[in-house]
Parts: structure tokens; sequence; C-alpha cells
């Protein structure tokens, strides 16, 4: 085995393992991503579900950096995981500079942002399309086939993972799946607010800290959210002062 | 997905007429009866923890089961509630279903013989319900539980509009599109700017996007830009809901 296949396999095993186990959706999707990045050296990496509307939100990402999560927020509005939500196939921008005019907005802020070629592959269940997983490279170029199976697959992990957290009711589980990942993911976002506000530190830190404090503790992220969101103040700045002695990314 | 779509449009439109809060959650619960082959629907919204008010319904049966039940204290939007997942009972007779014997009971004799409850979250925090009425029973059918699913969702923002009712700044954006209303809560941005108030104010989460949502309304600016100054720390918004923000920089416009 090559050292690239040996990364490919133990990363699969790695996912596969959080997954027969209880598990938060938004912090597995979020690895998946970073995995996902890592592996097929695309600098950032993002998964965007559709609602029940039919519009994309942002579940997990690689950054959480302003510049980052607009972007892909716009894709709600337009790009390339748009039409590849839309038509349930590949779409694949070697060079963004030159597919500028198919998508002037997203292609201004993208190109603007440093990059320069974008992948979105679909996530399906059956004949159903739920988002899209989006990469996005810093330097013009396709991805090899081999590549792109890579990426299909880890599509196929995180919409199986949605999936499955959404266990409650037999009959329309995927859309109560959907429904409670893009949930999970604002119960996420409030928490970091509350925690970079109450702490001083950046939306990048808040999460660092969230995550590394609901492993230390073996706890999911979306409970330790919870509990920041709404425990009553004495015991909300009791976890604050916890989350302020949790160290940096684990 | 077509039929997901047209359900979608159906219950979008009972919210994009005029007026809100109060006659929207009527409105919405009318098109449930409409469009979801259900007999009955009512709204109730969360009231400093427990579920306590009905505030919309397509019939008086309806709002009295809904308001039934609080007062029993039990029934399945109760439980809908706390475990924050739809209750779907398909018969209220069924022997193994009588987990709520006096509201069972009351039910039947006014002939409802199915209930299913739908949980309303804003970010998976529970602000109300949403119950559906038969009187015949049965499982729903996969596509009309969609439909309760997408009514649930869009039942959010009537609910957060009466919770909004105390300030002082009118929310709702009468005759605009209810998807595209709904649509000014999916940025993420918004939601880390409600955590900012929440350390900042004390408030709840609801109360949070509430706040937001109403000085966007009122600054005629959107919920995003909002909560952009907010988390640059380029806005902050009053402690009490009906002073005059305090801006940090400028006029707090950028």
């Amino acid at each position: 085995m090559t050292g690239r296949e040996h990364d490919i396999v133990r990363t699969f095993i790695k996912l596969s393992d959080r997954l027969v186990d209880d598990f938060d959706v938004v912090e597995v999707t979020t690895e998946l991503a970073e995995q996902c990045a890592e592996l097929l050296g695309v600098a950032a990496a993002g998964l965007l579900l559709a609602d029940v509307g039919g519009v994309l939100h942002l579940l997990a990402a690689t950054s959480h950096h302003v510049r980052t999560v607009e972007i892909l927020q716009l894709q709600a509005e337009e790009g390339p995981c748009l039409d590849c939500f839309r038509t349930g196939r590949p779409v694949s921008v070697a060079d963004l500079k030159a597919h500028r005019d198919r998508w002037p907005r997203f292609s201004a802020v993208a190109l603007d942002e440093g990059y320069a070629s974008v992948h979105a592959i679909p996530m399906r269940l059956r004949n159903e399309v739920l988002g899209t997983l989006g990469l996005f490279g810093t330097s013009p170029g396709a991805l090899e086939e081999e590549q792109l199976a890579v990426a299909q697959a880890l599509a196929h992990v995180a919409s199986l993972a949605i999936v499955q957290q959404g266990h409650t009711l037999p009959a329309s589980h995927v859309l109560t799946g959907l429904q409670a990942a893009v949930a999970s993911r604002r119960l996420l976002e409030i928490a970091k607010g509350v925690v970079a506000e109450s702490l001083g530190i950046g939306m990048d830190e808040a999460f660092i800290r969230l995550r590394g404090y609901a492993r230390l503790r073996d706890q999911h992220l979306g409970e330790v959210a919870r509990r920041v969101v709404s425990e009553a103040p004495a015991r909300r700045a009791a976890l604050l002062a916890e989350l302020a002695a949790v160290g940096g990314p684990s | 997905m077509d039929s997901r779509a047209a359900m979608r449009t159906g219950l979008t439109a009972a919210l994009s007429g005029t007026g809100h809060g109060r006659e929207a959650a009527d409105r919405l619960c009318g098109a449930c009866v409409n469009l979801l082959n259900v007999d009955g629907a009512a709204l109730s919204m969360i009231y400093d923890g427990a579920i306590s008010r009905s505030l919309g319904s397509s019939s008086s049966i309806s709002r009295e089961l809904d308001e039934l039940q609080f007062t029993l204290g039990e029934g399945p939007c109760l439980d809908a509630v706390s475990s924050a997942a739809p209750v779907l009972i398909a018969d209220l007779n069924d022997p193994a279903m009588q987990r709520w014997p006096g509201f069972a009971r009351a039910a039947t004799q006014r002939g409802v013989l199915a209930v299913f409850a739908l949980p309303v979250a804003v970010a998976s925090l529970p602000i109300g319900a949403l119950d559906l009425y038969r009187t015949r029973t049965g499982d729903l059918a996969d596509s009309v539980l969609e439909g309760g699913l997408i009514a649930a969702e869009l039942a959010a923002m009537p609910l957060l509009d009466l919770m909004g009712l105390d300030l002082s700044a009118a929310v709702s954006d009468e005759g605009s599109d209810a998807w595209q209303q709904l649509g000014s809560l999916t940025r993420l941005e918004v939601y880390q700017a409600a955590g900012i108030l929440i350390a900042q104010l004390g408030v709840s989460a609801s109360e949070a996007l509430v706040r937001l949502r109403a000085y966007a309304f009122s600054h005629n600016r959107t919920a995003s830009e909002v909560a952009l100054d907010i988390i640059e720390h380029r806005l902050r918004l009053p402690d009490d809901a009906t002073d005059d923000p305090i801006s940090t920089e400028g006029d707090g416009h950028r």
C-alpha cells in the first residue's frame, strides 16, 4: 500500500468507528470535512445540506473564518454547489477564473479570497439529493478520477451519518435527519457566540474550545452547545469557566 | 420532490398575507387542514419553560384539545416538546397508546381519534408545537408527514413574532414571502450574534433572535447585516429592548 492509500484506509476506519457508536452529527461531519480536505489536498471543504424548503445550509466546514463561511453560504443562491445539488451530478471547475461569468457573485468573492478551483460532489440517498460536498482549492486544477471517487465515498458517509442520527421517525427519517442536522449547526453557532463573547476570544477559538471540552468529557458537541445556551446563569458561568481552562486544539 | 414543493408553496402562501402573529398562526393551521388531509390543527407556544398558550387553530375543537393538554398536564403536544421529537398517535383508542388517559378520553369524546404532535423549534431549541388532529384512525402518509414538518418549520416565524409583541418594534414584514422571512434566520452569523446577545444582555436564545430581528426590521436592514455588526462589535443592542441602541461606531451603519 502506498502512503496515500494508507491514509485513505485510515480515514475510513476512523469514520466508520465513529458511526457505529452514538455520535454527534455536526462533530462527525466537521471531522469528515477536515479529513477530506487533507486527503485530497484542498484548502477548504464544506458540507451543505438542503432543508425542507430545498434551500442549502452550511452544516460543517474546515474553517470558521467569516469569509470562507460566507463563500459557502453564498452557494444557497448561486455557485457550483447549488448546480450540483439541483442536478444531482458532480460539478468540477478546474479554473474558476475561466468560468467567472457562470457564477458572477460567487466567483468574485471566491477569487478574491484566493480560491482558484471548486469541486462539488452530490450527497445522495437513493433517488434524493440531500446536499453537496464542496471542495475549494487555492490553485487551478482538476481532481483525478481516484480523488473524485474518494470524495464521493466521503459524501456517501456524510449522507448516511445525517440520516442515521434522525432515527426518531421511521417514515420520514431523511427529512427529520436533515432538519435536525441543520438545527444543531445553528445551536452550535449560538454557543460559539456565547463563548466568544464571554471569554473575549474569536469564533474559531470558541469552536476549538467547545470541541476540546466535548472530547475531554466524552460528551456530544451538541449537548455541550445546548448547555452553554440554555443553562441558568450560575451554571452557565461555571461551564464557561471550565471552557476557559480548556487548552487549544486537541 | 415535486409534491413537497407544492406542499411548501401552499403552506407558505398561508403565511404571506397581511397581519401576523396570531392571524398568521390561524391561517397556517387552516392551511394544514386544507393541504394535509387532517381535520384540525393547533399551534401552541412555550412560555417560561412550559407549553402554556394556544396561539392559533383551525377550529374551536382543535384549540380546546390543545388547551386541555395544558390543563391536564399531559398529552402528545407536551411530550413532543419535552422529547423534541414528533409524537405520532394513529389510534387514541389503542390500549398500547394510553399514555395520556385523561387526554385520550377527552379527545375521543369529541370525535378525535388520531393526533400527530410536531415540535416547533429554533436552532433545535423548542419554542412550541404544532398539533394535527384527525377524526379517523390511521397513520399519516409520508408525504403528509413531510408537509407537517414543513408547516412546523414555518410555524417558528409567527411564534417568534408573538414572543416579540411586547417589544416596541413590529417584526413581521407584511405581505412578504414567508420562506424569505424564515430565510432571514438561515444565515449562521445571525445565530453567532444571538449568542453574543445572550452573553451581553442575559436573555434567552429566542429572545435574542427576536430582538435582533426587531432591530433589523425597524432599521430597515437585513438580520445578517445587523448580525455582522454585532459580531464585529460595531453595534451593541441596549439592555432594555425599548431603549435606543448604543452604537459604538458612528450611527451603527456601515
